[in-house]
């Protein structure tokens, strides 16, 4: 294991940003997901068009599709989350470099074993992997198949642990404990010379969820890798889902929580207020530690079996999980945006818009953590609508505006006219895209149904316009990035 | 550089070498799925035993003239899987005897104190093994132990004055070899081996 | 000298619970078996390798712990040679090597292997509570299930013991690390 090249000289560089540690790497990364996001996207906007009938589609294809899409995109949302996140502690921590490789090594490994599984091994048991799905293909693919899918995930999930290992040691190494770099101090009232900034007090929070996550994620990986070798060992189906929809719940999540100090980081940088960590902001993060890793039963509300006051604390937790966020994240931005005579470019547009579009998105989000609702709208596009808002509009345009800020250049100036037409393009397209499944899933449309029936095609065919937008927007983000990555470093 | 990876690679190599002969080539994890792979690969001779039936006569363990024998070690008054099995065993018997093989089905009993030929005849009875082509029967207790580690069969008394044991089909062949073991659900499976050996 | 006597404490309380560990898969997975482990590593307490040798050494306790998990071993452990085998191997080949790559380890790897020692145990508790086989020929299926439970038992006490320092810092080190400030120059 490596371990060496540490940048000795590096020292703690919170007072000059542009010099910030592996910035190359973290750019290789932008550049990864920047292409493999427009890939999904279009693997999305293949299956809208199929189920608009527009274009024709094998359903076996469409399901490979679908877990390419779901598998694809949860894990790029993670991927340039961790770029993120990694890049800004670099500003308060010294991290070492040859983690970060390792870590971007393991996570192309298993993205070659997932697209080996679903392309070659024809492996489409969503990206949920559902215990026993993977093992009941009925002949759609073999065993080797389900297990080179789930081998990716152990290797992606390993990926994360070092990176989490290495984040956290850090941590604990300039604070002491990850209690203090979750601003306990703060919140007791202690005194606190060196209080964690936000962004170590998001990295501290997503390390302790995420790792959690990742643990019993490898658990349940590995049970159900022994039940496709050896079938006769099996794991209990309902105990098997609680773990996976939990390591999946906190896994999507972290990758918000991760890319957002990309919002915490660069804002300032346009409103010329510094974003410190106060006390209600350390509430807020200590309360999305505990809401996240609780809040995952809403995924399990129609599992009658399930305990009921599991599915109460899923309700309730659901609600309150969206507070820690609008109060603190989303009502401190509209704050510091407010009072400032801020530059609108690219960067800072997409941002605000990235936390606008977290904060909506959580409405519906809500709403179908609603367990009367839930019954009803579970199945149907609603729930599409609600991950594609705080992802498509949240996630990924923080994704996006980091990508912009890295090339931003020496001064900063307003949009031009392409970027104008780029950011208004994929906010129309998206804003419409998720509309749309939200109207769909009002409208009892299923989700998940490579074929649909006539009455639905209208919703599709809207729907599948939308998402042309989308991609469009999302190909000059990402031609831009490169582009004037090249620029900047020739 | 290479020559420092070098033990490590070699300590990698060793290690994989050495789970990989543990496990037969990865596919047996447990004692149960080691002994069968092992009866397949390396087919084990079974000794001219005598067992006592459950009309008190002596009848041989060892196949005669060319026929098989399927053996289910039991223990008459067990309770839960023995009563299974032994109603796939029956189903196992019509159909053998309806396709004319020259099969014989024996449950031996691993408890002959308690299991006398009166008890194993109401065992006999209760599921329809007549004498003729299945019977119930004992082995001396002296010859119980070598049995049981010939077969690999592992008896442990349970918490209810019974007794915990690898249930399975244990199929000797007419060269008088034990050679195959089967799930005792398997019938489709047995049926196959047991007619395919038939000339 | 103390080590020693510790180790051979261990080895001897390893030995008398031989009886035990045939009755109870627990006495014998998770008393009897991490006794024999622990006896070697208190003999090796005081020893020191040079570092080439740590990541073979601990590539063979990998070994020897894995080979010792398969359940088809377990049984065998409770025969005459298997026997033999387990009270040589687990000490010498497992503790012994564990203590002497152990100080070598950095960080990640040490964090990486807890990590992993927690997700299998995970495993081995949902493998042994709900397999509808006998894992293991010479137990009873309630014994199994009680050695799933024991399982998941032990890794949620790991998991506490391993996550309260780093949580709330060493409790003989102050609130901030002599490691963190050299490193960062705070």
């Amino acid at each position: 294991m490596s371990t060496a090249s540490e940048p000795a000289a590096a020292g703690h560089a919170a007072t000059e940003p542009s010099a910030a540690p592996q910035a190359g790497a973290v750019k290789l990364t932008m550049i990864l997901s920047g292409a493999v996001f427009a890939l999904m996207m279009v693997f999305g906007l293949i299956m809208r068009a199929a189920q608009g009938q527009w274009i024709e589609l094998d359903p076996a294809l469409f399901y490979q599709i679908l877990t390419a899409h779901g598998a694809g995109m949860v894990g790029t949302a993670a991927l340039s989350g961790a770029a993120i996140l990694w890049y800004f502690s670099g500003r308060h921590v010294v991290l070492t470099a040859g983690i970060y490789w390792a870590f971007l090594g393991l996570f192309l490994l298993g993205v070659v074993l997932i697209l080996g599984a679903i392309f070659v091994g024809g492996y489409g048991g969503a990206w949920t992997f559902l215990f026993p799905l993977p093992a009941l293909s009925g002949g759609a693919w073999e065993a080797g198949a389900a297990a080179a899918f789930m081998l990716g995930y152990v290797s992606i999930g390993v990926g994360f642990l070092l990176y989490y290992l290495e984040l956290g040691r850090q941590i604990h190494a300039r604070y002491g404990s990850l209690a203090r770099a979750l601003g306990w101090n703060l919140i007791l009232g202690r005194e606190d010379k060196n209080p964690p900034p936000p962004t170590i007090v998001a990295a501290a929070a997503v390390t302790i969820f995420n790792s959690i996550g990742i643990i019993l994620g490898a658990a349940v990986l590995v049970a159900s890798l022994v039940h496709l070798l050896v079938p006769g060992f099996e794991v209990d189906a309902l105990l098997a889902k609680n773990l996976i929809y939990f390591f999946g719940h906190v896994f999507i999540n972290a990758s918000i929580y991760m890319a957002v100090t990309a919002v915490y980081e660069i804002l300032p940088e346009y409103t010329g207020r510094p974003w410190k960590s106060n006390r209600l902001f350390a509430i807020a993060w200590n309360a999305v530690l505990i809401f996240v890793m609780a809040v995952y039963w809403h995924h399990l509300l129609q599992d009658v079996v399930m305990p009921p006051w599991m599915l109460v604390v899923g309700q309730l937790v659901s609600y309150f999980s969206g507070i820690p966020l609008i109060a603190v994240t989303a009502f401190s931005t509209f704050l510091y945006v407010r009072g400032s005579k801020m530059t609108w470019d690219l960067a800072s547009s997409l941002l605000v818009l990235s936390v606008a579009g977290w904060s909506v998105g959580s409405i519906p989000a809500s709403i179908d953590g609603m367990i009367s609702v839930n019954k009803v709208m579970h199945n149907t596009m609603w729930v599409p609508g609600h991950f594609h808002t705080y992802l498509l509009l949240g996630e990924v345009a923080m994704a996006f505006g980091f990508m912009a800020w890295l090339v931003r250049g020496k001064t900063i100036s307003q949009m031009g006219g392409l970027d104008r037409a780029a950011f208004a393009t994929y906010l129309a397209g998206a804003a419409g895209f998720v509309t749309v499944f939200l109207f769909s899933g009002a409208a009892s449309i299923p989700r998940r149904w490579a074929v649909h029936y006539e009455e639905w095609l209208t919703h599709d065919r809207i729907g599948t316009l939308f998402s042309v937008l989308v991609v469009l927007g999302t190909l000059i983000f990402v031609l831009r990035f490169v582009a004037r990555l090249g620029r900047s470093e020739g | 550089m290479l020559v420092r990876a070098l033990p490590s690679v070699l300590a990698a190599v060793i290690g994989g070498g050495v789970l990989w002969q543990a496990t037969d080539g990865a596919q047996a994890f447990t004692s149960e799925a080691a002994r069968r792979l092992d009866v397949v690969r390396a087919p084990r001779a079974v000794p001219a035993v005598q067992l006592e039936d459950m009309a008190g006569r002596q009848v041989p363990l060892l196949p005669q003239a060319g026929e098989v024998v399927l053996v289910e070690f039991i223990y008459t008054v067990c309770g839960d899987i023995c009563q299974i099995a032994a109603a796939d065993f029956a189903e196992i018997r019509d159909r053998l005897q309806a396709r004319g093989l020259r099969v014989r089905l024996l449950s031996v009993s691993f408890d002959p104190v308690r299991d006398t030929p009166e008890q194993m005849a109401i065992y006999g009875d209760a599921h329809d093994a007549d004498g003729a082509m299945w019977t119930v029967a004992r082995p001396l207790q002296q010859d119980l132990p070598d049995l049981l580690e010939l077969f690999d069969v592992t008896v442990i008394p349970d918490e209810w004055g019974g007794y915990q044991h690898n249930a399975a089909i244990h199929v000797i062949t007419s060269d008088g070899r034990f050679s195959a073991v089967y799930d005792t659900d398997a019938v489709e499976a047995v049926l196959a081996y047991a007619g395919g050996g038939q000339p | 000298m103390r080590m020693i006597c510790l180790a051979l404490l261990a080895f001897a309380e390893a030995v008398a619970l031989r009886e035990a560990a045939v009755a109870s898969p627990v006495q014998h997975v998770l008393v009897q078996m991490p006794l024999l482990v622990l006896a070697g590593f208190m003999a090796a307490w005081d020893l020191k390798i040079p570092r080439g040798w740590a990541v073979p050494l601990l590539l063979a306790a990998l070994t020897v712990f894995l080979f010792w998990m398969l359940p088809r071993n377990v049984d065998w452990a409770l025969s005459p040679a298997g026997e033999t085998a387990k009270y040589i191997t687990l000490p010498l080949l497992l503790g012994l090597p564990l203590r002497l790559s152990w100080p070598w380890l950095g960080p990640i790897l040490r964090g990486f292997l807890k990590a992993n020692a927690l997700s299998m145990l995970g495993v081995l508790g949902f493998l042994y509570t709900h397999a509808p086989v006998r894992i293991c020929n010479s137990y009873l299926v309630s014994a199994q299930h009680d050695l799933g439970f024991a399982f998941l038992y032990l890794a949620a006490a790991l998991a506490c013991l391993w996550a309260i320092p780093v949580l709330f810092g060493h409790p003989r080190r102050g609130p901030l690390g002599a490691a963190g400030c050299s490193r960062c120059g705070a």
